[in-house]
């Protein structure tokens, strides 16, 4: 009963008589609605479920930012604490890194790479939930110490021993996105494990483990079906280049986050074993926490934007009519993107004292990196010129991601001159250039390929106009946050402090950048409930509205359960375009049909074994609290990781075989191929 | 049942088994060597830098023999082994960058000026 | 195409099975995590010399703590686990799972074994002084060389559950051996793992007259 489906193939996976698992178990295959959600194994129903989520966290660190700025519009302002401040800069700079950018770019991860490489699903579809899972389980970890923060600020926690055996009662994490030691860590001799900071950091140390194990397990997935499941004909030059930044980020993400997952075991060991790796009482380096971080946190910075680059570069040629200028070299500047990433961690640590060769050798790596972003501005300026350009939304927001990232570089290459960083190092100029770069560039990009990929997922088109308008308020709003701040970081303005006081001359520019922020809001505000009330009930468009050149257009809008109903195979890049108005044809394999396509079995065990990262979540942050009787939680958590990996590998992969109807058109039996 | 559709392996295939089976035997013996090797070394009167030496040679070597053979990956198609290659070349490069950034010696001021 | 192509047995573009591509794909990944705690690990050593300083506060040398004979037995041990392994595997592929029920057997045992010098290797330091809370050296030894045991105690778990998944008679074919196979890759990159560690952490702290980062140190305390 392993492998083996003993259905017949079905049109449609309700009409599947119900199958047992190895386990003997019913598998979840025939079920609709929410449990056909919570098994799903379909990488375009997981797409659609990371974008969701994303775009709510989004909003929620958005509010975040708003409260930052409000805070900061005036001098001497009380708008919030100061310890509420840092709660909020942390969490918004966690979220939005975390739990919006990534997420979203993971939901176009999985919903294009296989349909992209011509493949009917990833390579291992219950990993692909399991990673989903597991986001929405640390997400939720690392929100839920908000929870308890407004818990505690409401006094609803006052009347437990614990809470009131507490320090500290920070509970939401308060040291900034990148929890530099010593703060986060503890000091004291010989295991007194006195710490500076409440059980925030440790609902952040939690959360990001949990977060980071969802995407290590996702990468290993696209790297696996992107080299492994492309369709005939499809070699790796004919990728389009979304699926090629797709596993450059991939391959970034599992070389860097072992990385961090070091700093947060060590970091953990310190706060809840008394060890001492980051304290200082004891001989410990914090500075070794900074350069772990960031041998993690720099190639992150680039799992953000290549995605986006990656969106781009298909968005641009659609909408120029023409193909991409200089594919092998954009492609190949995306390689050394990544790769020189891993070597210039330290431009965040200038001024720690590194010493004058290592600062030297980190400066000139990070100029380096500048040349082949470089190439790719001029290749898809190249792609652009001589086009026939139409300016739909998608194609307004790429063009507005290469003046924007630009932007954003030019500051960027101001802080690699290491001198000139030391005045800029913790001021407002850095968070002008990494804004810059992550709204003007990444966000720009994502919105761009929300737009784009719409129509192709939802099989509806957005209102032009809207998008227009929230396209515009987004780029007028970030402008007018973020250019001032520039000026104000060079005047002196410091980061992550919660006030000012009047008459340094901040007092104009921080108005008008809480001005540009709400402005910011509302834009995004706009484009995101208009794109879920298109998601249920926008106009209805045809499968291919862009004149798309890549795979995906071939399909129907929204995509079929099975993608493709004969496996194509491919003879040239943009294979798709090429059918419509060149000579190559796109060919079909002899498969589907009535004899059907295999699709692989739904399965709970995903969500089951990820439901033990909950209890995980809640147990250590709890221990840290004091609560008693936590750790048997963290326990009980790692058991239902056990038992649930266990059940997964026991139920064996199932599967079931659906019908699909044939390409109009294809010649009865051999595969038309052949090039 | 899909494992009793599986045809029985190849005349060919098993001999190839068999061959890889003496490789793993002289293998394990020279694993066992050289560790016991590396044991005596240390003990060596030679100068440390030239012991430090041999003994990274041995290990690498150790190491990459079990990645070779027991791992199969000599036999296997070269994709598997750039994949490895690129995260142990990383390992290291960013070893040697910490090493070397934390370059300032004798901070242990309890027991030295 | 017949009903029992499941995923894992469908063609690949490499000709490589997805198993043993995501294994080795985690093996690069895993490399990456242990280089940062081993770099961790070092980088200490090379800033402190002189060892750590016990509750009474006397300033210890870690070679006098290390038994070499002790760690020495259970380098071989892994050593031939990893032997035991590579025999599972080609058993497995000859389709003979006796022999490779009796192979998996050896490779639980010694892993076991491993583990138990292990623990009992822990339990000696800490009697002797050595505690994760009262030094950096502590700190880094112990988290190391316990993420590294915490990493054989998983493949053990792992081979158990194979082994005894044998009995059931699903374990077979081509994807029973691959099966063995990926599990097999696991086991020995934690024995490859270990012969860096057992190098890097044990056998350097035996050089010189007060091991190699020291020369100039006072005398040591036993």
């Amino acid at each position: 009963m392993s492998h083996d489906s003993h259905h017949a193939p079905v049109a449609c996976k309700t009409e599947l008589a119900p199958e047992r698992s190895d386990l003997g178990l019913i598998r979840p295959d025939r079920t609709t609605g929410l449990m056909d959600w919570l098994t799903t194994v379909d990488h375009k129903k997981i797409g659609i479920l990371y974008g969701a989520f994303a775009m709510f966290y989004f909003l929620v660190g958005g509010v975040e930012a708003l409260a930052i700025r409000t805070q900061l519009a005036r001098p001497d302002n009380d708008f919030v604490t100061a310890r509420m401040y840092n709660q909020l800069f942390t969490m918004h700079g966690t979220t939005m890194i975390f739990l919006g950018v990534m997420p979203l770019s993971a939901a176009f991860f999985n919903f294009l790479v296989p349909l992209q490489i011509g493949a009917r699903d990833v390579a291992f579809p219950r990993l692909n939930a399991f990673s989903l899972w597991a986001f929405v389980f640390g997400a939720f970890v690392l929100n839920a110490s908000w929870l308890f923060e407004f818990a505690h600020l409401a006094g609803w926690l006052n009347s437990f021993e614990w809470h009131k055996a507490l320090v500290y009662t920070d509970f939401a994490p308060a040291n900034g996105w990148f929890s530099y030691a010593p703060l986060a860590g503890t000091f004291g001799q010989n295991g007194q494990a006195l710490r500076f900071t409440g059980v925030g950091t440790d609902f952040w140390i939690i959360g990001i483990q949990v977060l980071g194990i969802a995407s290590l397990a996702a990468s290993f997935n696209f790297i696996c079906t992107i080299i492994n499941m492309r369709a005939k004909g499809m070699t790796m030059m004919r990728l389009p280049v979304f699926t090629w930044m797709t596993l450059v980020t991939a391959i970034l993400i599992i070389l860097a986050f072992p990385a961090i997952t070091v700093a947060l075991i060590e970091l953990m060991f310190d706060r809840t074993f008394g060890a001492n790796f980051f304290n200082p009482s004891a001989g410990g380096q914090p500075v070794l926490w900074q350069h772990l971080f960031w041998i993690f946190g720099h190639p992150e910075v680039y799992i953000l934007v290549l995605p986006a680059m990656g969106i781009v570069s298909e968005v641009l040629p659609t909408f120029s009519g023409k193909s991409l200028f200089g594919y092998p070299i954009i492609v190949f500047s995306g390689a050394v993107i990544g790769f020189l990433g891993f070597a210039v961690w330290s431009h965040h640590m200038f001024t720690t004292g590194l010493g004058p060769v290592p600062t030297a050798a980190f400066a000139l790596l990070t100029m380096a990196i500048a040349v082949p972003t470089g190439v790719k501005i001029f290749n898809w300026l190249g792609t652009i010129w001589g086009g026939r350009v139409r300016f739909t939304p998608p194609m307004v927001l790429a063009l507005g991601f290469i003046w924007m990232f630009m932007c954003g570089g030019f500051s960027g290459v101001m802080h690699s001159a290491a001198p000139a960083d030391s005045q800029q190092q913790d001021s407002y100029f850095v968070i002008a250039h990494f804004h810059y770069v992550l709204l003007g560039g990444v966000l720009l990009g994502l919105m761009a390929g929300l737009y784009f990929w719409f129509p192709k997922i939802f099989g509806r088109m957005p209102n032009a106009p809207i998008a227009y308008i929230a396209s515009g308020l987004v780029v007028l709003g970030f402008n007018l946050a973020f250019g001032p701040m520039h000026y104000l970081g060079l005047a002196g303005q410091p980061r992550r402090t919660h006030t000012y006081h009047a008459g340094n001359g901040w007092e104009q520019w921080n108005y008008v950048a809480t001005i540009g922020a709400y402005i910011l809001g509302i834009g995004v505000f706009i484009a995101f409930v208009n794109l879920v009330w298109t998601a249920f009930r926008g106009k209805k468009c045809s499968n291919d509205p862009w004149d798309g050149r890549t795979l995906e257009w071939s399909l129907p809008s929204p995509v079929p359960e099975y993608n493709f109903a004969q496996a194509p195979i491919v003879t040239t890049r943009d294979a798709f375009f090429e059918d419509k108005h060149g000579s190559k044809r796109i060919g079909f394999e002899n498969d589907g049909g009535e004899a059907g396509v295999h699709m692989p079995s739904q399965s709970w065990m995903p969500i089951l074994a990820s439901a033990g990262f909950l209890f995980i979540g809640f147990g250590m942050p709890m221990m840290a609290m004091g609560v008693p009787h936590a750790g048997w939680l963290v326990i009980g958590g790692l058991g239902v990781l056990f038992l649930g990996i266990c059940l997964w590998a026991l139920e064996g992969p199932g599967g079931y075989m659906l019908k699909t109807p044939t390409v109009s058109g294809t010649p009865a039996p051999a595969e038309t191929a052949a090039h | 049942m899909s494992s009793s559709h599986e045809a029985a392996p190849s005349p060919d295939f098993l001999a190839e088994e068999v061959r890889r089976y003496h490789h793993f035997i002289v293998l394990a013996l020279w694993l066992a060597v050289v560790t016991g090797a590396e044991i005596v070394l240390i003990y060596l009167p030679i100068p440390t830098a030239a012991i430090l030496t041999i003994l990274t040679l041995m290990s690498a070597g150790k190491f990459f023999a079990v990645i070779l053979w027991f791992m199969h990956l000599i036999y296997d198609k070269r994709l598997l082994f750039w994949c490895f290659f690129a995260g142990l070349a990383l390992a290291f490069a960013t070893y040697a960058a910490l090493i070397m950034l934390f370059s300032v010696d004798r901070i242990d001021t309890r027991w030295f000026s | 195409m017949s009903d029992t192509a499941a995923a894992h047995e469908a063609p690949t573009s490499t000709g490589i099975e997805h198993k043993k591509l995501i294994m080795w794909l985690f093996l690069a990944s895993d490399c990456m995590f242990f280089g940062t705690l081993i770099s961790t690990h070092l980088l200490y050593r090379k800033l402190f010399p002189a060892g750590f300083t016990d509750a009474e506060g006397h300033q210890r040398f870690i070679q006098n703590l290390f038994s070499i004979e002790l760690t020495s037995f259970s380098t071989f041990i892994l050593l031939m686990s990893s032997f035991l392994m590579a025999l599972a595997v080609s058993a497995m592929h000859k389709g003979q799972i006796k022999s490779f029920r009796r192979n998996v057997l050896g490779v639980i045992f010694f892993g076991l074994i491993f583990l138990g010098c292990q623990v009992y290797e822990f339990t000696h330091f800490y009697h002797q002084g050595l505690t994760i809370q009262n030094s950096v050296l502590g700190s880094t030894f112990y988290v190391l060389t316990g993420t590294h045991g915490t990493h054989v105690a998983i493949g053990v778990l792992w081979l158990i559950l194979m082994y005894f998944y044998s009995f059931t008679g699903k374990l077979g074919g081509h994807v029973g051996a691959l099966d063995v196979e990926v599990a097999g890759l696991y086991w020995h990159f934690v024995d490859i793992v270990w012969i860096i560690i057992f190098t890097a952490v044990y056998l350097v702290e035996y050089l010189g007259p007060n091991g190699i980062w020291g020369s100039g140190l006072p005398a040591a305390v036993k």
